[in-house]
């Protein structure tokens, strides 16, 4: 089929979803902070509100992102990339796909669990995924955390390799998700 | 003056009240605690949550054809909500909300009855964190094998009664706007 060749570059549909989705998930950062910062209180109950609905806004591109990507593959990787290298590009992004899921879901679960249900930006409400239950709070909590960790240290590592691609290997791994980078590779 | 008129328009109610009583009854109820629920529901961060109240007490006198006689008085204890979170609860407790340790109790009395479309309608007055409201309910008075049913429900304003002080008299998180729901199963007595 034509339409499986494979693009030297991110098409503008893939860019648009990997950069809006990494704006909201540094606003998910940015906001978790705040809210870790905050008394009990009403404007704790706003910051975390906003978390909650961005959350799900990630949860919702990360469908139409995942099925996006199920019929676009991605431009290949750099022909002198070492076996390892490949395996720990593979990686990245399958976890990168993973945590997209996980930690809105988990999110979800854990407001759920508190029996505090999820709005999105005040129009319409989520359903409870389970019932009020405070040890699967708890566990879910810890495990959101630890995944924002987890989350973390990839982003570090996908953008150190990132970088690393441009100016020490100079190839054009981060060029081909650039925004504004010129031509899409071969005409399919 | 204004004092005093309305102490008169209360005695020349009172004595009205009592004088059609005996014209046309109304059955006497208390409800069966166990059966019967009471409610509020909120709107947080754009989303509803719901609490109840596990201690109330409702003397109910109803009978459909007697509505000039018809009299409920509530008495809610504050401090059994239950919204099924502790955190909400202890905050909803303390003396930015409800502050329960001055204001224990709501009460709510009713002053008229009428029939609607649906089922009925009363006008009564609510006190509620030391503010004393009117406040119109809407319910069905359903008569039973074993006594009466009696659904309905109520809108006010939290800020009305100043449930919501310091940053909480903020709707940007808490809604103003809370729905009562109530369900009480009834019992004959007094």
């Amino acid at each position: 089929m034509p339409t499986q060749s494979i693009p030297a570059r991110y098409s503008a549909v893939a860019k648009l979803f990997h950069w809006v989705i990494a704006a909201l998930i540094v606003t998910q950062f940015v906001l978790a902070r705040i809210a870790a910062g905050l008394p009990l209180g009403m404007h704790k109950l706003t910051v975390l509100a906003r978390h909650k609905s961005v959350g799900m806004t990630v949860l919702m591109l990360a469908i139409l992102r995942l099925l996006w990507r199920l019929k676009h593959p991605p431009p290949a990787l750099p022909s002198g990339m070492s076996s390892h290298e490949r395996l720990a590009a593979r990686g990245t992004h399958v976890a990168f796909y993973i945590l997209l899921f996980v930690q809105p879901i988990t999110g979800w679960m854990m407001s759920s669990a508190k029996n505090y249900s999820v709005s999105w930006f005040g129009l319409f409400t989520w359903p409870n995924l389970i019932g009020k239950n405070e040890g699967a709070f708890n566990f879910l909590r810890v495990t959101h955390d630890t995944l924002s960790y987890v989350l973390f240290t990839i982003a570090v590592l996908h953008i150190g390799a990132a970088l690393k691609h441009h100016f020490w290997n100079r190839d054009e791994v981060l060029l081909r998700i650039l925004p504004f980078t010129g031509p899409q590779g071969p005409r399919r | 003056m204004r004092r005093t008129l309305l102490g008169a328009a209360f005695c020349a109610s009172a004595i009205f009240g009592v004088a059609t009583r005996a014209a046309a009854p109304s059955a006497s109820y208390t409800t069966d605690p166990g059966a019967s629920r009471l409610e509020f529901v909120g709107i947080q961060a754009g989303a509803e949550f719901k609490a109840v109240f596990h201690k109330f007490t409702a003397a109910i006198d109803f009978a459909p054809d007697a509505l000039a006689n018809a009299h409920f008085d509530v008495q809610i204890e504050l401090d059994s909500l239950d919204s099924m979170d502790n955190d909400r609860d202890s905050t909803m407790r303390g003396a930015d909300i409800f502050d329960v340790a001055h204001f224990p109790t709501a009460h709510y009395v009713t002053r008229s009855f009428a029939k609607t479309a649906a089922g009925y309608t009363a006008l009564g007055a609510l006190t509620l964190h030391g503010v004393t409201r009117d406040v119109p309910i809407d319910f069905q008075f359903t008569a039973t094998s074993a006594g009466a049913r009696l659904e309905g429900t109520a809108r006010l304003k939290r800020l009305d009664f100043g449930v919501g002080q310091g940053e909480w008299k903020s709707t940007e998180s808490v809604a103003d706007a809370v729905k009562v729901a109530f369900s009480l199963v009834l019992k004959p007595g007094s």
